[in-house]
């Protein structure tokens, strides 16, 4: 489907590309320096020294397990949204709000224009891609879902500030591209919330990713995609990058209603469950997408970013997953 | 006409400050196995106890216990049933908040108690706080419970006799009758019912009044009995305008209506109506901004005079579990000085020569 756009950009992909959504778990030595930075003990220079020795980690850790489209992991951030809007002018930090069970994230407050001043990701993504020859994806949050994810004190309703977002973004995504990322992923996990909003999510990745030569993936979970498909099919993105798992792979009865036209990252694995899937399983997950789409649009990755298992668990998980997509390539 | 102030359910857990931690980093101890259940539940109540002080300081009469010991509003209940499995995570509406789904293997059914032991503990919590002057007899905890539609909306089955939305609404109304029941049986007054889903499913209404219904006659069964109980249904996260009129009709003791979604509801309300109290959730608990009171004081001003039954609750649109803990209370704040606003433009008229 858009193997001519990855081959244009010299990207060179097997069939059943793997990757991983975004985050991995931090080392322990991570979790504490940041408790460190926090409390004032470490400088942040000192952090950022081990945000980069994790980083190598886990780019190493996805060259020994023969992952194809490789992530920096995230291990300079704490939360997607907040990540970002403590960088952009406009933003103030507020305190924190649970997400579920017991994590809890501090939720952006809205509370002036918001302004892009400088690359946010780009220094991080030339580090990961300089330590390989794989492609790394860069990673972005997307508009919608940072709209919907924050407070909003400035902006007259959710439309404009989602459009605001948007043109912020996409200068990070220009910095990007200037600094050679060809496969960028602009997460959306927010998309399905309110399907009557759907097209704005729609519009503002279209302002996003308008006339930019890169390889766009957007990332969904945990939602009622039942209400926006296939019209999500026009997001402006090669890839939907999919939780299939947690969800039993329901949205398989979806896409046989209606043809799933983009490729798709097929989550495979659960990121929520600490039982690591044996490879039988995640074969016979690929094979029920395949019993629905062709071979050339299916990636092979997990439902989520893996932050929230441990290290041991994420790299069992990946190595299913990279399992698995061997066993179809041959 | 009396304006009460009403919480509308959950309640930060968390706040900035290491005590409002406690409860956060008990759960993280009790996974890694260095403290105990009985550890959890120290902490829960120590938060408790606080979500109820701030509801108290605020002015507010009817409270809730914050929803503090809920992992969510689907699980934490119907994982109490029996023939049910609670599993995958799935985003809760259009909140960045997640619930756990209910897989049903069967009929679920009551089996023990759903909320009745938090509410004696909210209850005895509130017992032991100085009383403020002027509030004695007047405060109160009201107990929640998601709904039996919404309930059902969000579960899957496995089991080919719940596969209808009908049998699997019908299997929780009856579990939820039985609690209503024994809340009214440990001196519960008032139980509020959240039933987000069904503004956003109206397709299902048939389904859902039936269920309605059920509760209701198990009010009157309650009232019949000694043991007088007035429901209060919930509805929020979605436009409930086009409802509106169906919603008023209901056999429920007071209407909680969530006015975030449409700016026009306020003048639905005041041109149709409202045949009960109504609980006039016209503060956003889901965003941070500050409404202006003397704009929300208009609002409640035209609403009055179209209420029935001599008494309307002020409240935020839902729970505050959304904000962060000091901007929860400043809402709570929020609510008193509309209240306070609307109380003195009442005393300026009623003062006016005739």
């Amino acid at each position: 489907m858009s193997r001519a756009r990855l081959q244009q950009l010299g990207v060179d992909l097997p069939l059943f590309p793997t990757t991983s959504v975004g985050s991995f778990p931090k080392p322990d030595y991570l979790v504490k320096a940041r408790s460190d930075f926090n409390k004032g003990k470490i400088t942040a220079l000192q952090l950022e020294e081990l945000e980069r020795k994790a980083t190598a980690f886990w780019i190493a850790k996805q060259e020994e397990l023969g992952i194809d489209v490789l992530v920096d992991g995230e291990m300079y951030r704490g939360d997607m949204v907040a990540y970002f809007a403590e960088r952009l002018p406009g933003f103030t930090t507020s305190g924190v709000v649970r997400s579920y069970g017991n994590r809890y994230y501090h939720k952006p407050i809205v509370t002036g224009e918001v302004r892009w001043t400088k690359p946010i990701t780009v220094d991080w993504y030339k580090y990961a891609q300089s330590l390989t020859n794989k492609p790394v994806k860069g990673m972005l949050t997307g508009p919608y879902t940072v709209m919907d994810w924050s407070f909003n004190e400035y902006y007259p309703d959710r439309k404009a500030t989602c459009m605001a977002l948007a043109g912020v973004i996409r200068k990070e995504v220009e910095a990007l591209v200037a600094a050679g990322c060809k496969i960028i992923q602009i997460d959306e996990p927010a998309l399905s919330v309110r399907p009557e909003e759907l097209r704005i999510a729609i519009e503002a990745m279209r302002i996003v990713t308008d006339g930019l030569n890169a390889y766009f993936i957007t990332h969904a979970c945990y939602g009622a995609f039942e209400y926006i498909y296939p019209g999500m099919l026009e997001m402006p993105v090669q890839n939907f990058d999919l939780e299939m798992s947690n969800s039993d792979l329901h949205m398989i009865e979806l896409f046989r209603s209606k043809p799933f036209t983009k490729d798709i990252s097929f989550g495979v694995v659960d990121v929520h469950s600490h039982v690591i899937e044996d490879v039988a399983t995640v074969r016979k997950r690929v094979e029920r997408a395949l019993s629905i789409l062709p071979k050339e649009q299916v990636w092979v990755d997990p439902d989520c970013g893996l932050k929230t298992r441990t290290v041991e668990e994420a790299i069992e998980k990946l190595r299913a997953c990279v399992a698995a997509a061997r066993a179809f390539r041959n | 006409m009396a304006l009460i102030l009403s919480s509308a359910g959950s309640y930060p857990r968390i706040g900035d400050s290491p005590e409002l931690q406690v409860l956060r980093r008990t759960i993280a101890a009790v996974d890694r196995g260095e403290r105990t259940p009985a550890d959890l539940s120290d902490a829960e109540a120590e938060m408790t106890r606080r979500a109820i002080e701030e509801q108290v300081r605020s002015s507010i009469e009817l409270l809730t216990d914050g929803l503090i010991r809920w992992y969510d509003p689907i699980s934490h209940l119907a994982g109490k049933l029996s023939n049910i499995q609670i599993k995958g995570l799935l985003r809760f509406f259009d909140t960045n908040t997640y619930f756990r789904q209910p897989v049903l293997s069967g009929c679920p059914a009551r089996t023990g108690p759903l909320v009745v032991d938090e509410f004696l503990l909210a209850t005895n919590a509130l017992g032991s706080m100085p009383t403020p002057d002027g509030k004695a007899g007047r405060l109160g905890i009201k107990p929640v419970l998601t709904g039996p539609y919404t309930l059902a909306k969000f579960s899957i089955t496995e089991d080919g006799s719940m596969r209808s939305l009908e049998a699997r609404v019908t299997a929780y109304a009856e579990a939820l009758a039985a609690e209503i029941r024994a809340l009214a049986d440990v001196g519960a007054l008032f139980i509020q019912i959240d039933e987000p889903a069904i503004i956003k499913f109206p397709q299902d209404w048939d389904v859902f009044s039936l269920a309605l219904n059920a509760l209701a006659i198990v009010r009157q069964d309650t009232g019949r009995n000694g043991k007088p109980v007035k429901i209060e249904l919930c509805v929020y996260f979605h436009d409930c305008a086009p409802l509106y009129e169906k919603l008023a009709d209901l056999p429920v003791d007071v209407l909680g209506l969530d006015f975030t979604y449409n700016a026009r509801l306020v003048d639905v309300v005041s041109l149709a109506g409202a045949p009960m109290p109504l609980a006039l959730g016209l503060v956003d608990g889901r965003n941070t901004k500050l409404e202006d009171v003397s704009t929300v004081a208009r609002q409640v001003e035209k609403l009055l005079p179209r209420i029935a039954g001599g008494v309307t609750y002020l409240s935020t649109s839902c729970g505050l579990e959304y904000l962060p803990r000091d901007h929860a209370f400043a809402k709570l704040q929020l609510l008193a000085r509309i209240q306070a606003a609307v109380e003195g433009q009442r005393a300026r008229v009623a003062e006016r020569p005739a």
